[in-house]
C-alpha cells in the first residue's frame, strides 16, 4: 500500500507519469524484490553505499544482505526487517520505476527524503507504512478537522480501511478531504449510529465505483445497481458499522444503530464538522462520510 | 422423508440469498424469507418452522423484538440470531429474549452448517 501513496506523491510532484505509475505499479505485482532498494526505500542505506555492494557482488559470489553487514552498511535486525518485507512479497514501487528507467537510484532517494520531510515522517514511520500499517496510513495521509469527535472519527477511519482491506480490496488509498457544503452522491448508502453519541455514516460513489464495491463485496458478477447490487454496498456499511460497535463496547461505549438505508441522486447538505475520506480503489473512488450532525437528504 | 423447514430473516437480500445457499448445502429444509421482523412474525406463526436466523437490526420491527413475539407463541422455537452487532448488551438482549445461538457477521461458513446438521439431527430423532 505505501507503494501507492509514494507513487501519487510521485505523480503529483510530476517526477513521473500516469502511464509510468500504472505500469510501475503493475510490475510490482509480478517482480521480484532487491534487497538494495528495499534498504534505500527503508532508509537504512544510501545509494551509493548500495552501489558499492552491488560492485562487490560483481567481484565476489556473496549475498547482498551478507557483504552489506561486513561493510557495516546494515545490522542483523535491519537484514531481517528487509528479508521480512522482502517475504511479504510486497515489491516497492520504487524498484520497479528504476528497473523501467523512469527514476535512477539517486533520484528516487532524494524523491523519499523529500517524501518524508514532506509528510514528517521518521524512519520507524516509514516502515510501519511500507508493513502496511493501518493506524500509520491513516494518521499520515487523513488530516481530520479537530473537533470533539476527532479520536472516534479516526478510529472509524482506520477500521473503515482495514475491512475494505479485508472485504473489497487489498491495497486501497486513502486521502483527506474537506468536508463540502453540498456533496452530490450518484449512490448513497447511509446508517445512523445512535447512543451516547449520534453519528451518521454513508458511503457515496458513482455507479461504476458503487457496482466494483457492490460486486467485490458479494462475489458476484452483478451487472446493474439492481435489489442486489444495493444490498451488498449496504450490507458492507452494516457489517463495518456492527464491527465499530462492537469495538466501542469493548472500550465501554453502548451504541446502537439503525437500518441502512439506500439512495440514488442524493444531495447532502449539514455534515458540519464531521469527516469526509475519499477511498481510492483501482476502478476509482468511493467517500465514506461521518458526521455527529444531523445532515439533510 | 418429510423436509424441515427454515425461516431466514434479514432486510439484506445479499445475506439471505447467502444463508439460505449454505442451509440448501446442507439439504433437507424447505427455505422461507422474510425482510422485516414483522413479516418474520407472520411467517413463524403461518409455517412453525423448525429452525430461525434471524438479524437484529431491521426496519418495521427488529430482531429482538420479533424473536419475543415468536417465544411467546412458540416456547420451543429454534431461533438463531445472525448480527454484525455482538456486542456483550445486544447477545445478553438477545439470549435473555430467547435465542439458541447468536452467530456474529461475517461469519464462518462451518458455523451456520454446524447449527443447521444440529437442528436436523435433533428433529430427526424426535
Amino acid at each position: 500500500m505505501f507503494s501507492l501513496y509514494f507513487g501519487h506523491y510521485l505523480l503529483n510532484r510530476g517526477l513521473i507519469t500516469p502511464d509510468q505509475l500504472t505500469d510501475a505499479l503493475d510490475l510490482t505485482e509480478s517482480v521480484h524484490l532487491k534487497l538494495g532498494v528495499l534498504a534505500v526505500n527503508a532508509g537504512y542505506m544510501t545509494a551509493s553505499r548500495v552501489g558499492k555492494v552491488h560492485q562487490m557482488q560483481t567481484k565476489v559470489d556473496r549475498m547482498f544482505g551478507e557483504l552489506a553487514i561486513e561493510l557495516g552498511f546494515l545490522t542483523k535486525k535491519q537484514l531481517d526487517d528487509l528479508l521480512s518485507t522482502q517475504k511479504q512479497g510486497h515489491l516497492l514501487l520504487g524498484q520497479a520505476l528504476v528497473d523501467k528507467d523512469y527514476l535512477s537510484l539517486e533520484q528516487l532517494q532524494v524523491a523519499l527524503d523529500e517524501y518524508k520531510k514532506a509528510y514528517g515522517l521518521s524512519e520507524g514511520q516509514i516502515y510501519k507504512l511500507q508493513q502496511g500499517d493501518v493506524d500509520e496510513i491513516v494518521n499520515t495521509f487523513v488530516r481530520i478537522a479537530d473537533s470533539p469527535e476527532k479520536a472516534l472519527y479516526t478510529f472509524y477511519i482506520s477500521l473503515m480501511l482495514r475491512n475494505v482491506i479485508r472485504f473489497i480490496d487489498n491495497s486501497p488509498r486513502v486521502e483527506s478531504s474537506q468536508i463540502p457544503e453540498k456533496l452530490n452522491a450518484e449512490w448513497l448508502v447511509w446508517q445512523e449510529i445512535t447512543g451516547s453519541v449520534n453519528l451518521f455514516t454513508a458511503i457515496a460513489a458513482e455507479e461504476p465505483v458503487f457496482m466494483d464495491l457492490a460486486r467485490r463485496y458479494s462475489g458476484q458478477g452483478l451487472l446493474e445497481p439492481d435489489e442486489l447490487a444495493q444490498a451488498s454496498v449496504a450490507e458492507f456499511l452494516n457489517l463495518h458499522n456492527g464491527l465499530f460497535l462492537v469495538n466501542m463496547s469493548n472500550n465501554g461505549v453502548e451504541l446502537e444503530m439503525k437500518p441502512q438505508l439506500i439512495g440514488q441522486n442524493k444531495t447532502v447538505t449539514g455534515l458540519g464538522t464531521g469527516c469526509i475520506v475519499p477511498v481510492y480503489l483501482r476502478s476509482g473512488r468511493f467517500d465514506v462520510i461521518i458526521s455527529d450532525s444531523n445532515p439533510a437528504l | 422423508m418429510k423436509p424441515l423447514l427454515a425461516l431466514v430473516v434479514d432486510d439484506s437480500i445479499l445475506v439471505r440469498s447467502a444463508i439460505k445457499e449454505i442451509i440448501k448445502l446442507c439439504g433437507g429444509f424447505v427455505i422461507f424469507e422474510a425482510s422485516n421482523g414483522q413479516i418474520a412474525v407472520d411467517t413463524y406463526k403461518d409455517v412453525r418452522p423448525d429452525l430461525v436466523f434471524l438479524d437484529i437490526v431491521m426496519p418495521i420491527r427488529d430482531g429482538i423484538d420479533a424473536l419475543i413475539e415468536i417465544k411467546a407463541f412458540d416456547p420451543q422455537a429454534t431461533v438463531v440470531i445472525v448480527s454484525a452487532v455482538a456486542t456483550h448488551s445486544q447477545v445478553k438482549r438477545a439470549i435473555q429474549a430467547g435465542a439458541s445461538d447468536f452467530v456474529q457477521k461475517p461469519w464462518e461458513q462451518s458455523r451456520i452448517i454446524s447449527i443447521v446438521e444440529k437442528v436436523k439431527e435433533k428433529k430427526r430423532g424426535m
